[in-house]
């Protein structure tokens, strides 16, 4: 196939829903940069500011400017790569740069090649973290194709599967296709004659709540869209599965994709709305596919009729799975988070009522209406609905995605259900809500998997990372490097995020790069200090999350703090 | 204008033709562009790719001198189409039908042979403006520095009057003056044909105030333009001028004739802040003190009535013209010149003029007058023709134009068209750009060219050109932008090595006198 | 990452709020901040700016609404019947102070020459107000001042630069260029144009605006900046651009007798604190050298040559005479200038009237 020119580019998608994404990643698959005339052509091409897409084109971190740019490797340095040797991984690649957690922390270490996701890993190898570069084998030594894990079978008390709802039949042979999908009753909910006000109902009653971390009621936000004046209405699908040590939606897509969309398209029906988006990570490129592949079978089965529902890939930017930012990016706008008021349901995509929901929600809704409301309900443990997707990683035998009861003991789920630490370690504290819910020490894994608990605790669920780090882990390190992400991921719209994170990463980092006072005292004070502001005042969850980190670090374990800031000095 | 400039954040369709807003009126443009982020839409005609183009909806290229072809194809749709204000035409106008009859003659694939426009983009912008809830029209030179200069301003008139876009909010026909106090220069009494307050000269009790008032009998007679002022110097029947804060020498058109007429004069008065190319020609200079000087007052285009104050002393002995001009009249043993300041001066202008009525020094401070204020107490005018018309029966009336070719078309001797204006950084003669540090942009004047026509007439991007008319020549570099459509090229008269007026001055409007300094056949020679 | 949403107030209630315990009225669509100015709260803020909408960057504005966990952004909150807010607790005064002291860790500069715009003072002015010393939370700086760029109109001192984006909103929303964008994200946030160009590259028309709004004076007037070492005191005079018809409100900045710099007028009822390049940068004429410093009159050589007041004003008037005298009355003519005063104008067509009895007088319009 010819190249394609830049007219063509243009003309192929300037008609297109949501052009800007899709056409910036055709010029940048093209040349494998984005250029000065690329930009200047999709400036024109679709009628927007030159210097507004030069500034939204270099807060993405995956577009690059120039060479060798999408050819070279990126490397995941999320924290669960950092301990299973990405730096080793990151000297041994020519060119090799790092990037924020990519999703696979239950498999080898992602690797971004041009449009390629691979999993590497040096472990084993002849070539340790001290290895001599120059005798490496070429990265094909190391890197290779691998679809992402399936999750675990279910270890539940139950056995059968019977306690799980997303997870119950992913594990089926061929359900990734429609006719395996269809074979084990997909697409029965999406056609069965039920109105709109039946399905927002039956969600309701299920007490299905956002699965993303906000646990905002699913049929009460499907309901005020469904009310919402305005139209088009849109269903957006948050898939940009951001937050470090989460993996559960990409599993939720890649083996399952037609969940999703019958789940999408079920919520189009509930609310009016015509035209839906898969907002897909960027780190996601065979997720890309599958879900592609799939819409493409329902369209052809005349299962989307509509309801135009189409994919568009993220450019790495954490803060884009902050709805209102993800709506700007898909917009093509500058992905800062919108003011709230308005919200979504009635201001949402183009300004018009937008329901919001996370994947793994609406993979819940088509085996919710088959099963019903009062079957999901009482998936959960005691007074809590449903159930909630854990990926695990980290220190732990069995790390992947578990579907657990809602308000299951923490540590069933660690020692039970993934084999625990490891022979001979201890957990020393595990991360919540990926890395927005800050650590829980050791003396904490007593805790239930459900908001309550967590919340009275000063963390939360979220959506459902948790990183396990054994005995012999610095935890102030991985403090910092989590600081080090949230800083390297605030969006700089609000300045108590934008500076604060920066100086409690300084304040953690044991480098050069430290700065800030080496004395117990003024260190907490200011530490606190920030982390006080940034949790009263940030514009979104991001400036506010990140303080518990540094909350959570000293309230478990200020003597390591100690020992970081005599180190400091020293 | 008949609708305050704030009225440019409202309309819903924007119909802009003939002003290079962005670059001569910029602020005014930042209003439009308002507009257009709340989800106006807007229509750009205009022969070069301005940057308003950039921003349109809808542009229409059209030739040089051809507006009214293309007005007469836009009214055309809108009365084929239905989309005439019915209650409006019936209430507010007169000749309706048989403006109607006349155009439906017009189609556009009519216009579009003579304006280069497609006919089917006439089409959309008629129908954008002929449904627009509030359509607003914004004009400036391009429309009026033609010998058409009326038709094209009556051709706009008629699209609003059958659209009923004028006499509200968000709506009207919107020339944007050129200059700081073109307005107020008229308000006060510099025009032949009006006394102070737009009174006519021609009616015979006007005549018998102002020659009451003045302390000396004044013909009730038109006097005439510049225009012809400076013919009948040059035919030695003028003896005498005072010109005031005008390079008349490199603004007008035709230089040749403008240099021979002032130097014919017996005796020429010039008032300037510098030593312009036409105070050099003079018997007697004046200095004037300056903006930021002077106390004052001045009109804008939205005829908002402020004042300007002195922040600085006068540089040397320049004085207020006000002072210079007084002190000519006493010497002259005139009476009524006696003022001591400014304000006594417009304290005379606003009892003499009836839309100044209400106004006076202090109020004229507030800046928040609009004419006309007829009596103390009034609030002022910001939109013109709510209730009625400024015509004997108070109704708008359509007139019947047809197309004219410029005074002079493209041959095979000149096959090119040129067009003038200003640029962004650039004013005038550049008296005062010239003069604070704007060469940092725009340090010397260049032709732009499509670049098809820079290789077909040989020229060279960024070389040297000579421009070749009817009347003289110029040199200057060429500059290959597609601003510039292919057969038309452009240049700014701002620069004194470029006299571009050399070149232009084939004919003027009938009724304004205006020269038509925007079509000009030239021919293009490589240096 | 998702926050709840907030379940609105019921709008059955009338258009009734508190604010810090006292009862006050709102229109609908008002914010709380606008609320707070009518009320004479000195709620701080760096961001914004009441002709820009709502941005809620800095975060200084937050207050306190009862039922709410967090204080919310007053800036880009509305008012809701009802609703019950506190503008000034301690809790938030402490805030305030450590968002000050994070901003002011970046940027360590305390005073700013007012020449550079007309919100240069905001960050020192609550600087000085919260005694924000600039001691705590040492760190990196994230400002690259643009010392390349050496147009003679605007500096780019992003050394002062606290990333409000009141400039990038500016240029989009008042000026309508979009030459102003940002690059990057989080601390590393820069302002910058298109491909971090020079501005004269870029799609900046140097109006101004952005100098104008710049609560640091990052973005600053270098035309003004040349008095800065002049001891005498600004003064401001208000008046109008003398470029277009658009008739723009100014303020001429002088120090002494010296013409120092212009400043849109906020109030102008024409432009709203807009000016372009010419009526923001182009004033240098009024003090060039060039300006005509005495009467000039032709001498019997044929040269200009400099004279009195008395002797040029009688040469000029004995002209006029002579030729109406000489000629009658349809010998003499004026032309009245479209860029002086209404005076002057005024003035020369009584002239032309009062002398000749004809109506030989024209303006510049035609050309």
């Amino acid at each position: 196939m010819p190249t394609p020119t830049d007219d063509e580019l243009i003309q192929r998608w300037r008609s297109e829903p949501a052009p800007l994404l899709p056409l910036l990643h055709a010029f940048h698959d093209r040349d494998g940069h984005l250029t000065d005339d690329a930009l200047r052509a999709v400036a024109k091409g679709l009628r927007m500011p030159l210097a507004d897409l030069f500034g939204t084109v270099t807060f993405y971190h995956h577009f690059a400017r120039t060479p060798p740019g999408q050819r070279a490797p990126r490397v995941c340095d999320g924290p669960v790569c950092r301990l299973r040797g990405c730096d080793a991984l990151l000297r041994a690649l020519p060119d090799a740069t790092p990037m924020p957690c990519a999703g696979r922390c239950d498999a080898p270490i992602p690797v971004l090649r041009g449009a390629e996701l691979l999993v590497g890993t040096t472990a084993g190898g002849a070539f340790g973290a001290q290895g001599d570069e120059r005798g490496w084998p070429p990265p094909e030594a190391f890197l290779r194709l691998e679809p992402s894990p399936l999750p675990p079978p279910y270890p539940g008390a139950a056995g059968d599967g019977s306690g799980e709802c997303v997870f119950a039949e992913i594990r089926t042979p061929g359900r990734a296709t429609l006719a395996g999908y269809r074979a084990t009753g997909g697409y029965e909910a999406l056609t069965a004659a039920r109105s709109p006000s039946e399905i927002i109902d039956v969600i309701t009653q299920s007490g299905l709540a956002g699965r993303g971390g906000a646990g905002f009621p699913t049929g009460r936000k499907w309901q005020a869209v469904a009310d919402a004046p305005g139209d088009p209405k849109t269903i957006v699908c948050n898939a940009d599965e951001g937050e470090p040590g989460c993996f559960k939606d990409r599993a939720l897509m890649d083996h399952d994709p037609h969940a999703l969309i019958e789940g999408m398209a079920i919520a189009a029906r509930a609310t009016g709305a015509t035209r839906g988006f898969i907002y897909l990570r960027y780190e996601y490129p065979d997720t890309m596919v599958i879900l592609e592949r799939a819409i493409a079978e329902a369209k052809t089965a005349g299962l989307l009729d509509g309801f135009a529902l189409c994919v568009r890939r993220g450019a790495g930017a954490y803060v884009c799975g902050e709805e209102t930012s993800l709506l700007n990016s898909l917009e093509g706008k500058h992905p800062f988070p919108r003011n709230r008021p308005p919200y979504p349901v009635t201001h949402g995509y183009e300004d018009k009522p937008t329901v919001v929901n996370n994947v793994e929600t609406l993979c819940a809704v088509a085996p919710i209406l088959r099963h019903g409301a009062t079957w999901y309900r009482t998936l959960g443990l005691g007074d809590h609905a449903g159930t909630k997707v854990i990926s695990l990683s980290g220190d732990v035998v069995r790390p992947g995605n578990y579907e657990v009861p809602i308000g299951l003991p923490l540590r069933t789920l660690l020692d039970e259900w993934a084999g625990g630490p490891g022979p001979g370690r201890s957990v020393q504290a595990v991360t919540m809500a990926g890395l927005s819910g800050g650590l829980l020490g050791a003396e904490r894994l007593d805790v239930t998997l459900d908001e309550p608990c967590l919340r009275s605790h000063g963390s939360f669920l979220g959506a459902g990372g948790i990183m396990v780090f054994d005995d012999t882990r610095d935890m102030v390190a991985v403090a910092h490097e989590a600081m080090a992400f949230f800083a390297h991921e605030s969006c700089g719209k609000c300045f108590p995020c934008r500076i604060g994170t920066q100086r409690l990463s300084e304040r953690l980092s044991p480098g050069p790069g430290g700065s800030g006072p080496t004395e117990l005292d003024p260190w907490t004070t200011e530490v606190v200090d920030i982390g006080d502001a940034m949790k009263a005042t940030s514009a979104c969850g991001l400036g506010t999350a990140a303080p518990l980190i540094t909350d959570s670090l000293l309230k478990y374990f200020p003597e390591q703090v100690a020992r970081h800031l005599a180190a400091r000095k020293a | 204008m008949s609708n305050p400039l704030a009225d440019m954040e409202k309309p819903d369709v924007i119909f802009a033709i003939g002003t290079n807003m962005t670059e001569c009126h910029p602020v005014a443009a930042t209003r439009l562009k308002k507009a257009l982020r709340r989800g106006a839409t807007m229509i750009v005609a205009d022969p070069r790719r301005i940057p308003l183009a950039e921003i349109a909806d809808i542009y229409l290229p059209l030739r040089v001198g051809t507006d009214v072809a293309l007005l007469l194809g836009m009214a055309h749709v809108i009365e084929r189409e239905g989309l005439c204000d019915r209650a409006f035409i019936e209430a507010r106008t007169e000749d309706a039908e048989a403006f109607f009859e006349h155009v439906r003659q017009f189609t556009p694939e009519w216009a579009e042979t003579i304006c280069g426009v497609p006919a089917a983009d006439i089409e959309r912008a008629a129908l954008l403006y002929g449904r627009a809830e509030r359509g607003a029209i914004y004009y400036t030179l391009g429309i009026t520095e033609h010998i058409c200069g009326v038709d094209n301003v009556q051709s706009l008139c008629n699209l609003a009057l059958m659209t009923g876009n004028i006499g509200r909010e968000g709506t009207g026909i919107n020339p944007m003056r050129g200059q700081n106090n073109i307005q107020g220069a008229g308000d006060a009494g510099g025009l032949p044909n009006n006394f102070p307050g737009f009174l006519p000269v021609t009616d015979p009790d006007n005549a018998r105030r102002f020659s009451e008032l003045y302390g000396r009998e004044i013909e009730p007679v038109k006097g005439i333009t510049k225009v012809r002022a400076l013919e009948l110097a040059a035919e030695g029947k003028l003896h005498a001028m005072i010109i005031a804060g005008e390079n008349t020498l490199v603004s007008d058109p035709d230089r040749a004739h403008c240099q021979h007429a002032l130097e014919n004069l017996d005796h020429l008065v010039v008032i300037d802040i510098f030593l312009t190319e036409t105070a050099e020609l003079a018997d007697v200079v004046l200095p004037a003190s300056a903006w930021a000087e002077t106390d004052g007052v001045f009109t804008n285009t939205e005829r908002r009535i402020q004042r300007v104050r002195a922040a600085v002393p006068a540089q040397g002995q320049a004085k207020p013209e006000w002072w210079i001009v007084a002190q000519i009249g006493q010497r002259m043993g005139a009476p009524g010149f006696e003022w001591h300041s400014a304000q006594d001066v417009f304290d005379e202008l606003c009892s003499v003029s009836p839309i100044y009525a209400g106004v006076d020094w202090e109020k004229a401070g507030t800046g928040k007058y609009h004419w006309p204020v007829p009596e103390q107490g009034h609030p002022g005018t910001p939109r013109l023709h709510e209730d009625e018309f400024p015509s004997p029966s108070g109704k708008g009336k359509f007139m019947r134009v047809g197309y004219r070719d410029p005074a002079e078309v493209v041959s095979e001797q000149f096959p090119v068209w040129l067009t003038t204006g200003r640029r962004l950084q650039h004013y005038h003669t550049r008296t005062m750009t010239g003069r604070a540090g704007m060469h940092f942009f725009v340090p010397q004047e260049v032709l732009e060219v499509h670049p098809d026509d820079v290789a077909r007439w040989g020229l060279t991007d960024g070389g040297k050109c000579r421009m070749v008319g009817s009347r003289g020549a110029v040199e200057l570099r060429v500059e290959a932008t597609d601003r510039s459509p292919r057969g038309t090229v452009f240049c700014s008269f701002s620069f004194g090595d470029v006299p571009v007026n050399v070149l232009t001055g084939a004919g003027y409007d009938p009724v304004t006198e205006t020269a038509e300094l925007k079509v000009c056949p030239v021919r293009l020679e490589p240096v | 990452m998702n926050q709840p949403i907030q379940t609105p107030a019921p709008s059955t209630l009338a258009a009734v709020m508190e604010m810090d315990g006292q009862e006050v009225s709102f229109t609908p669509g008002e914010t709380i901040y606008e609320v707070s100015q009518r009320m004479g709260r000195q709620v701080p803020t760096l961001c914004y700016d009441d002709r820009l909408d709502p941005f809620g960057g800095c975060r200084l504005c937050v207050v306190e609404v009862e039922g709410l966990r967090n204080p919310v952004a007053s800036c880009t909150t509305k008012a809701t019947p009802g609703m019950k807010v506190h503008t000034k607790t301690p809790t938030l005064e402490r805030h305030r102070k450590t968002l000050l002291e994070l901003v002011v860790s970046e940027n360590p500069k305390a005073t700013i020459d007012p020449l550079r715009g007309s919100a240069s003072q905001e960050l020192v002015q609550l600087r000085t107000r919260y005694g924000v010393t600039g001691e705590r939370f040492a760190g990196h700086h994230s400002g690259q001042s643009r010392t390349d760029d050496a147009n003679p109109f605007i500096l780019r001192d992003y050394d002062q630069c606290i990333s409000c984006y009141r400039c990038v909103r500016v240029c989009a929303e008042q000026e309508g260029d979009y030459a102003i964008s940002v690059r990057g994200r989080g601390f590393e946030t820069k302002i910058t144009t298109e491909f971090d160009g020079l501005l004269q590259d870029s799609a900046c028309t140097f109006c101004g605006q952005c100098v104008q709004t710049c609560p640091t004076g990052a973005l600053a007037d270098r035309k003004a900046m040349r008095a800065q070492a002049d001891p005498e005191p600004i003064a401001a005079t208000r008046s109008v651009c003398p470029y277009c018809g658009v008739g723009c409100s100014v303020d001429l900045l002088s120090k002494g007798d010296k013409l120092v710099g212009i400043r849109p007028a906020r109030d102008g009822g024409a432009n709203l604190g807009a000016l372009c390049v010419k009526g923001q940068f182009a004033f240098d004429f009024v003090q060039h050298e060039d300006r005509l410093r005495t009467p000039l009159v032709r001498g019997d050589d044929g040269t200009l040559r400099p004279a009195s007041w008395d002797e040029a004003l009688d040469r000029a008037a004995a002209g006029f005479a002579k030729a109406l005298h000489d000629h009658g009355r349809h010998s003499t003519y004026a032309i009245a200038s479209g860029r002086a005063p209404h005076e002057s104008a005024y003035a020369i067509q009584k002239l032309i009237r009062a002398t000749s009895g004809t109506n030989y007088v024209d303006n510049c319009s035609r050309a």
